[in-house]
């Protein structure tokens, strides 16, 4: 029961963790959260529908079906991140002005991304948890433990998505935005990372030896490392694919504020 | 010119070796259990894994060591690439069955 536990909350805790800051997000953009149980339900289907075609999936691509949908799905959530934070880039500079309606980032398009990011974190990891499942399915016990633990594993995990969430929730909104910018910085550098392990692992890059192991402070056996792990896409022996990946996710999510802080002077110029 | 310069800088990044021969190494799970539990391969060279999973039930490769993380399915099997590595030795384990199922890769210097 102790592994269904911990296993159930590796794989909901970085979907728990999306929603929480993109909703507190959402609120200090004073949004109202319609994506949310949209992006639940379709991330939840999503999951079901790739751990039933999982076998067809990973023999796809010469074996290698499973890291190129995986790999995609990182891609789409690494890409809606750098949308967001370039959509978010005018606030920043000028988070106590209210901004008029045309310049305000566009609500449903905010909506749909946030909704992308929770549903293909879910289908992603959710997938593991059903086919963790089907494991236990001709014996009855073990199967009920297992659920138990799962349950427990996901009270966990959406637990501390409710923590973080209003966490974020009492920061005043001046310190709301650069806070989550830097965050959102970090976890699409994170997931950068696992598309490169994704790619590596098919053969299409070669891996090379780690530039350090940081396993020695923060382990990624331990409650620290999993939660490093699933927010931040933690790994304590990267090597220099991995870091390279890193650091053109980073940039690329980052490009957008000095790129929209340089357009707002030319309007303010060009207004005279 | 600068087309060719581009090209040529993302030939660099993807696999060089992908084309060449790549030694095929194998590892059977048989009742939650990792066959062999110790294998060894060479150092300095990639090497493609294939994980027969002869269990009807499913099973996941992960190893923090070795950087990979892979569901099998029951009666299939998995192609995982690993290395090139420096020697060393590098565990792994069933995330599904992590009690029983766990075993080592052992990188040593001039294995073929």
């Amino acid at each position: 029961m102790l592994d269904a536990v911990l296993l159930v909350l590796r794989e909901v805790l970085e979907a728990a963790l999306f929603v929480a800051i993109l909703l507190a997000l959402g609120r200090k953009l004073g949004m109202r959260g319609a994506w949310v149980w949209p992006a639940l339900l379709i991330g939840l289907t999503g999951s079901w529908l790739l751990s039933a075609q999982a076998a067809a999936i990973a023999d796809a691509f010469d074996g290698s079906g499973a890291e190129v949908l995986n790999a995609l799905l990182f891609a789409l959530a690494i890409g809606c991140f750098i949308i967001i934070n370039w959509l978010l880039s005018d606030e920043l500079w000028d988070p106590q002005q209210p901004h008029s309606t045309a310049s305000q980032p566009p609500r449903p398009i905010l909506d749909s991304l946030f909704g992308v990011i929770v549903a293909a974190s879910m289908a992603r990891e959710g997938s593991e948890v059903w086919i963790y499942f089907s494991a236990f399915g001709g014996q009855p016990d073990a199967l009920l433990g297992s659920l138990m633990g799962g349950l427990i594993g996901t009270g966990l995990g959406v637990s501390i998505g409710v923590l973080v969430y209003y966490l974020f929730d009492f920061q005043p909104r001046r310190w709301f935005l650069p806070i989550y910018m830097g965050l959102a910085t970090l976890v699409a550098g994170g997931l950068s990372m696992q598309l490169a392990r994704q790619l590596m692992q098919m053969g299409w890059l070669d891996s090379g030896r780690p530039i350090w192991d940081s396993g020695w402070i923060v382990d990624e056996r331990g409650w620290m490392g999993q939660f490093l792990n699933a927010a931040f896409g933690y790994d304590a022996n990267p090597d220099a694919t991995q870091l390279t990946c890193y650091v053109v996710v980073v940039l690329l999510v980052l490009a957008g504020i000095p790129l929209r802080r340089w357009r707002q002077r030319v309007q303010m110029e060009a207004l005279g | 010119m600068r087309f060719r310069a581009c090209c040529w800088l993302l030939g660099m990044s993807v696999s060089t070796t992908t084309l060449a021969a790549t030694p095929v190494f194998e590892i059977d799970i048989r009742d939650h259990l990792f066959e062999p539990a110790e294998l060894v391969i060479p150092a300095d060279t990639k090497v493609k894994l294939l994980v027969h999973n002869l269990d009807a039930t499913p099973e996941e490769f992960e190893s923090y060591e070795l950087n990979r993380e892979k569901v099998i399915m029951g009666g299939t099997t998995a192609t995982i690439y690993i290395g090139p590595l420096p020697p060393g030795v590098y565990p792994y384990f069933g995330e599904f069955n992590p009690k029983t199922a766990q075993g080592i890769i052992r990188v040593q210097q001039g294995e073929r």
